[in-house]
């Protein structure tokens, strides 16, 4: 079992990015302490509460790396891989092992069968003040992320974002050719489809936001090619600096 | 005042239409009223002991639980399991109309196998189901072939920590939705959908933003994450098109240094509108009125619970109240018309987070967690009353009231808020108090008087919503799987059924072709409250499961 699972990662050495260990321990209580201990979960230095003890229970650094990582089926431990930021994931995967008595914690690494632990974009200035803008909370459904997602946040209603619009101008004018029209019970609507098959057929309505994914049998639809739909029409929250901000974040973000 | 009298009606004592569910159990609360209350007799005082099993449907979903409150219309139950399979049934006999399954998202994304997971109810109205997911949709489903109309996403749970649980609120042309994540950095909010299409109409705020009346309350830019969302089911008054909800704590739950600004009065207006009960215009989801029940939680009380609403004699006037409970246990009664104080009761037999109530509503003699130190409270955050709802009998005037005497150490910090991430700001472990034998127990309470008339003692805690019924009979469960019967006059059991495996939801009553029928939720659930609930009782092994269990009277003993 463990030779199948050294197959499957690399292991590190939670030192190697030059930390010390005794920040990194600290960093893992403070993300303990607001993400493991609170609520009805593991308690102040995992000393149990609503979930188990997990201090001084013997725990191998596999299994608290996994457990961690990708949470125990059917149970209420989540996999935290997504809900923590990488350093944040080795931190408190060192400190829990620390609870646990082990003197040099370390944390699976790499690729994985699962792409744990993808090493995060690094930005800086307007690339995140775009980020924040195209993820911005504040505008409700008219940001960005109503209808794309972008490294694993946002709403996939379009499909991935593969080259980035040269200027704002552009990006208010983008081709949107898979955009077309859908006419249900005489009101016809700007549609995203995305399967048109004998049994039903599954589109995006935009004709408001956030885009509706309707079902509809294929008798009471009509689609037809083409749409009076815009790009600019999603873009409104925003102002001219803003888009500016924000296409600087997705040169830095999107990968070709 | 003078207002006041032009609005009263000559509505005799006790008597209002929309309130008690009839043959149908339409809506999550019985009905939009949110009693919880069948006005079925069939089953009485006198025949309840002959009450056996009619049929049992094993949901097959035994993730953990089973939270729901299934809805009948029409001689069809439709109910949710805690991944979000739902299934029509004939509520007479248990067969199988239709099977939905909504697809597990993968790994990473709430609601994934390895996630919390746990749904509380489903809507039915204007030929389709609703529901909200965990990964933070809300669906509609046709409501005779279970096939899906239409999704939407209501926000990206990845990004906010937020998700939905509660059962939906169809008013009118629109199903309404509360969200989860009030314990997140996150800013709760009600969204409004058209149920025929899935457009969206509307969405209320519970924080303010910048500009708007309220935003003021709070410190800084705290307002951002500032919490309170509304994470139950609301109550429609059609009269007034008013809709009633309540609203969730403040974020961070126990430390409020970053969000209330030194110096602050503390006796109202603190941080709106968390801890709130809300009227919101029912087209619009303009705020209409507001009552802030706790000025600066910092205890999580968050006040999302059910809210009755009831017309009742006060002081010789007939009134349009309403009766809401948050988690501290203190009741409050308003008049739904204004949001006026009309009184409160305390339900809870422990409290210490502060010493009373004034005349008018104010909270006395504040005890409050401290930075740096660690306070015992009583009750806890699992609330003197858990989610789980309460009921109202229009026949005795009592609601009945499911209680828990659990305390709390908090410990609180002052960690700075990351969107989406856990920001309650304290650890809270759950501790029995100590010289008592039972930690729980079901009461009749009097809202109008403010009176507690019983109350029946329970060893464990009561985690499971109220059913009253015509009969003058009133249905729950425990933990231990038992599923009984209280005269509601009395609080003496006169009927118990082990369904083997313990209560977490929700029972209603219904009839088909003229046989009463009581449908018990059985599956326990060991996470959040459940899980606490296990800590405190640990040589106990309340058991899980996803069952649901139906009973009616054996033909001739009705």
């Amino acid at each position: 079992m463990k030779s199948v699972f050294l197959f499957l990662f690399i292991f590190i050495p939670v030192l190697a990015g030059g930390q010390n260990l005794t920040d990194v321990l600290k960093q893992g209580e403070d993300v303990f302490n607001k993400t493991c201990a609170t609520g009805y979960c593991h308690g102040a230095q995992g000393a149990g509460g609503g979930a188990p003890r997990v201090s001084a229970r013997g725990f191998d650094q596999t299994f608290i790396n996994n457990t961690v990582t990708r949470g125990i089926p059917n149970t209420a431990m989540p996999p935290f891989t997504n809900a923590l930021s990488r350093a944040d994931l080795i931190a408190v995967v060192a400190y829990v092992a620390k609870l646990n008595g082990i003197a040099n914690p370390t944390i699976a690494a790499g690729g994985g069968r699962d792409g744990l632990l993808e090493p995060p974009t690094v930005l800086s200035g307007d690339d995140a003040r775009g980020r924040s803008l195209f993820f911005d909370a504040v505008r409700s459904f008219g940001r960005c992320s109503t209808c794309h997602e972008l490294n694993g946040i946002g709403i996939p209603v379009a499909a991935p974002i593969a080259a980035v619009p040269a200027s704002v101008a552009a990006l208010k004018t983008l081709e949107t050719p898979r955009v077309s029209t859908a006419t249900v019970g005489g009101e016809s609507m700007p549609a995203l489809v995305l399967s048109n098959k004998s049994q039903a057929v599954l589109f995006y309505d935009l004709m408001t936001t956030p885009p509706v994914l309707r079902t509809e049998a294929p008798a009471a639809v009509q689609i037809r090619d083409g749409s009076n739909w815009r790009h600019s029409s999603a873009t409104g929250s925003y102002n001219e600096a803003e888009l500016v901000s924000i296409l600087a974040y997705l040169r830095a973000a999107v990968k070709p | 005042m003078r207002l006041l009298l032009v609005l009263l009606l000559a509505t005799p004592l006790y008597s209002q239409d929309g309130g008690p569910a009839h043959a149908d159990w339409p809506h999550y609360g019985g009905t939009h009223l949110s009693w919880r209350y069948s006005a079925l007799d069939q089953i009485n005082t006198t025949n309840v002991k002959n009450l056996v099993p009619a049929w049992i449907f094993q949901t097959g979903d035994y993730a953990e639980n089973l939270h729901s409150t299934p809805i009948v219309v029409d001689g069809v139950m439709y109910l949710i399991s805690a991944r979000a399979q739902v299934t029509a049934l004939d509520a007479a006999s248990g067969r199988v109309i239709w099977q939905y399954r909504y697809p597990t998202p993968r790994s990473g994304i709430p609601g994934s196998h390895s996630d919390f997971i746990q749904n509380r109810g489903v809507a039915v109205g204007d030929g389709k189901v609703f529901f909200g997911t965990k990964d933070n949709f809300v669906v509609a489903l046709d409501q005779k072939t279970g096939h899906e109309a239409w999704k939407v996403s209501v926000d990206d749970p990845r990004q906010c920590g937020c998700n939905i649980t509660a059962a939906p609120l169809v008013v009118k042309d629109k199903v309404i939705v509360g969200g989860n994540g009030g314990d997140q950095a996150h800013r709760g909010y009600l969204t409004a959908f058209y149920t025929k299409n899935g457009r969206f109409a509307w969405r209320w705020y519970v924080v303010p933003g910048p500009g708007e009346k309220g935003n003021e309350t709070w410190k800084g830019d705290s307002w951002r994450f500032g919490g309170g969302s509304p994470w139950l089911t609301g109550s429609f008054d059609p009269d007034l098109n008013l809709v009633y909800w309540g609203t969730g704590n403040a974020a961070a739950d126990f430390y409020d240094g970053d969000r209330v600004a030194p110096g602050v009065n503390k006796t109202q207006d603190v941080n709106l509108y968390t801890a709130s009960v809300v009227a919101l215009d029912a087209d619009t989801g303009k705020l209409r009125w507001y009552y802030q029940e706790i000025p600066d939680d910092v205890w999580d009380f968050d006040s999302s619970y059910e809210v009755l609403l009831m017309d009742r004699q006060i002081r010789g006037q007939t009134r349009k109240i309403l009766v809401h409970m948050n988690k501290s246990g203190l009741t409050f009664v308003l008049d739904r018309v204004t949001g006026e104080y009309l009184g409160s009761f305390n339900v809870p037999e422990l409290f210490n987070w502060i010493t009373g109530v004034t005349e008018n509503g104010k909270l006395v003699g504040r005890h409050e967690p401290e930075l740096g130190e660690t306070r015992s409270f009583c009750p806890s955050a699992a609330g003197a009353k858990s989610w789980n709802s309460m009921a109202y009998s229009p026949r005795t005037g009592f609601i009945y009231t499911p209680t828990n005497e659990i305390c709390t150490d908090v410990t609180p910090n002052a960690n700075k808020p990351e969107e989406g991430r856990f920001f309650m700001n304290g650890n809270f472990p759950m501790k029995l108090p100590p010289n008592r034998t039972t930690y729980s127990h079901v009461d009749a309470w009097d809202p109008v008087t403010g009176k507690r008339i019983w109350s029946m003692p329970y060893k464990f805690v009561l985690l499971s919503s109220m059913l009253a019924t015509a009969g003058d009979l009133v249905f729950t469960g425990d933990p231990e799987g038992n599923f009984f019967a209280l005269d509601a006059r009395t609080g003496n059991k006169i009927w118990s059924f082990q369904t083997g495996a313990g209560h977490r939801g929700s029972a209603i009553s219904y009839s088909v072709n003229g046989k009463q029928y009581i449908a018990a939720t059985s599956g326990w659930h060991q996470t959040v409250v459940g899980g606490a609930a296990a800590a405190l009782f640990p040589n106990e092994n309340f058991r899980l499961g996803s069952t649901l269990v139906v009973f009616a009277l054996p033909e001739g003993s009705r």
